[in-house]
């Protein structure tokens, strides 16, 4: 395995449940090398999702609270930064893409006016340096007709291409890590395959190391190398991904296959 | 699939069009003449992407949605011939169950209240005997009946959708439309609902048009599948037959995206070009501007639906490589 990229020590993230702290994200440790597509699997409420908000600084502190020992991204520790460093880490070093493109993209901005955005302010590029930045980076995620979308506001464009522009923006300043949670939960089979090919490829050539959150096992058979699997709060089992769907060591890990190859847990 | 004579539901001919409004005076055609047939007791499965008309088409069915032309017949007769006194009577026989169980469940309402609400609209039973069916209801999808004074917030998503399930059942219905009713499930809850509904089916005798995304879920469900593309069902086959050889290039495309759980199996493929919109009008096959095994008659005519001799009987395509 690559150097690792990102490790995480001792991650817990705590709501509060009844006016009691309740730990959804419980003392969890992982290792993203560099390179590697990293899925993180589990079932609604297990949290992951609470795991990629909080290595992003993203959970708004009425929301919870975030501690640990370390979260340190190619030998910055984003655990001890201040908001206003880790903006300027956010969409650089580290970037994200979430389930439902719409919560990314402005209703009434155009697209190309939001990409351009990311240039500007990560890669203090000129305005029409970032247009044409632009225009390269939805070429490179597939768009045969890049310009049309660049003038396109988001509500003119299908599931699968808005999807497509986030990744566009997400990948934009080639970051080191992209925490990708559900991207194609929402899109249809055929868009999905699509959307996950052109993620992985880009991924590949930027050197971007991925963490994939999932409860699809058929994403994770076929897009990644190596999985965490997780529930209630807790990493059960991490293995490689020919490893996990041979030889499942935790039972809740074999309950999660059996389920997904349509078995009766 | 089954003759007129057999089916529970004929739908013939059906189209479902949207005027267009505002800046977009274009009028969306949803439905292009759709035919499918469902008989008593068994499970239909409408696959197909978003835009492929699937839910139009379960909305037509319902009488939720105007039909422009054909017809929808349950046990032979045209639903929309029917007064609405008749109409009214005809829902008894014809259920509808959500993707979002929330959305078809008052918040405010318990779930016996909603369990007995289908009851006393169809005046089903003595006004002191509701109590019991709605209880029984709820033993059928599987739920301990201590959970009827429940609300729905305070119901797990699977939960919820069983009561919408029971809802549904409440009235005896002969036809359930059950549209994306797993999408927003966990994997286990699906599972335990496929066996729910297969249950149901071969206890109660239900039939279910069932619309979905999902292969692997009418995999395991359905004993006929109808894909749709661009408003079109493409081909129709009983589901063994279509899983084992399925002869549109779009199903093809369609299953060979789909990841299996399994990394010692192929990669998905992707199927090139982008999803069509219904606004812009195309002549010839649906399918033809993404399609790898295109003639060239592909973008002029339309073919017809067919049941070419080299497929099993009730396999029937629309795609001039199968010749009739």
């Amino acid at each position: 395995m690559n150097a690792p990229v990102l490790v995480v020590r001792d991650l817990t993230v705590s709501v509060l449940q009844d006016r009691q702290p309740r730990a959804v994200v419980d003392g969890i440790s992982f290792d993203l090398a560099e390179g590697e597509i990293l899925a993180l699997v589990g079932e609604s409420g297990c949290g992951k999702t609470k795991t990629a908000e909080a290595l992003l600084g993203l959970v708004p502190a009425s929301a919870g609270s975030v501690s640990a020992q370390s979260i340190v991204l190619g030998g910055t520790n984003l655990a001890a930064l201040p908001e206003s460093a880790m903006r300027r880490v956010r969409g650089r070093d580290i970037s994200m893409v979430f389930q439902e493109p719409l919560t990314a993209l402005d209703p009434v901005f155009r697209t190309g006016h939001q990409l351009s955005a990311v240039f500007r302010r990560h890669r203090r590029l000129g305005r029409s340096e970032a247009r044409r930045a632009s225009l390269e980076m939805l070429e490179r995620v597939g768009f045969a007709d890049a310009g049309h979308v660049l003038r396109s506001y988001p509500h003119e464009l299908s599931g699968g291409m808005r999807q497509r522009v986030v990744i566009a923006m997400a990948m934009a300043c080639r970051p080191r890590v992209l925490v990708a949670d559900e991207p194609t939960t929402a899109l249809d089979v055929t868009t999905q395959a699509q959307v996950l090919t052109r993620l992985t490829e880009l991924a590949g050539e930027a050197g971007t190391a991925i963490l994939l959150i999932t409860h699809d096992l058929g994403i994770v058979a076929h897009y990644c190398d190596r999985a965490l699997i997780m529930r209630d709060g807790r990493i059960v089992e991490q293995a490689a991904v020919d490893q996990l769907f041979r030889q499942p060591r935790h039972p809740y890990t074999a309950r999660l296959l059996a389920a997904a190859r349509g078995e009766a847990p | 699939m089954a003759g007129m004579a057999t089916s529970l539901l004929s739908v013939r001919d059906l189209v479902v069009r949207y005027p267009g409004r505002g800046r977009r005076p274009g009028e969306i055609v949803a439905v292009r003449g759709v035919n499918i047939d469902i008989a008593p007791a068994t499970i239909l499965a409408v696959v197909g992407e978003s835009g492929s008309g699937k839910t139009s088409l379960a909305r037509a069915i319902l009488q939720l949605q105007p039909i422009a032309s054909g017809r929808v017949l349950l046990s032979g007769e045209d639903l929309a011939a029917l007064s609405p006194q008749q109409l009214r009577a005809a829902r008894r026989d014809i259920q509808a169950v959500f993707q979002d169980p929330m959305a078809s469940l008052s918040p405010r309402r318990s779930v016996l209240q909603s369990l007995i609400e289908p009851l006393d609209h169809f005046r089903i039973g003595a006004a002191g005997e509701r109590e019991d069916r709605a209880v029984a209801a709820l033993e059928t999808v599987g739920l301990d009946p201590a959970l009827r004074y429940r609300l729905p917030h305070e119901l797990s998503g699977g939960q919820r959708q069983r009561v919408a399930l029971a809802r549904a059942l409440v009235s005896g219905p002969r036809l359930i439309i059950a549209d994306e009713p797993l999408s927003s499930l966990d994997v286990p809850s699906q599972v335990r609902i496929v066996d729910l509904l297969l249950e149901l089916r071969d206890r109660l005798g239900v039939a279910f048009l069932f619309v979905s995304h999902d292969l692997s879920v009418v995999r395991r469900l359905a004993d006929a599948v109808a894909v749709m593309y661009l408003g079109t069902v493409v081909e129709t086959a009983p589901a063994q037959a279509l899983f084992a050889a399925a002869a549109h290039p779009y199903t093809r495309a369609l299953l060979a995206a789909s990841p299996a759980p399994d990394p010692r199996l192929p990669r998905p493929l992707v199927l090139p070009g982008e999803p069509p919109s219904a606004l812009t009008p195309t002549a010839g096959c649906v399918f033809h501007k993404r399609c790898s095994e295109r003639l060239a008659r592909c973008a002029a005519e339309e073919p017809a639906q067919s049941n070419p001799g080299s497929l099993e009987p009730h396999h029937s395509v629309r795609c001039f490589l199968w010749k009739a």
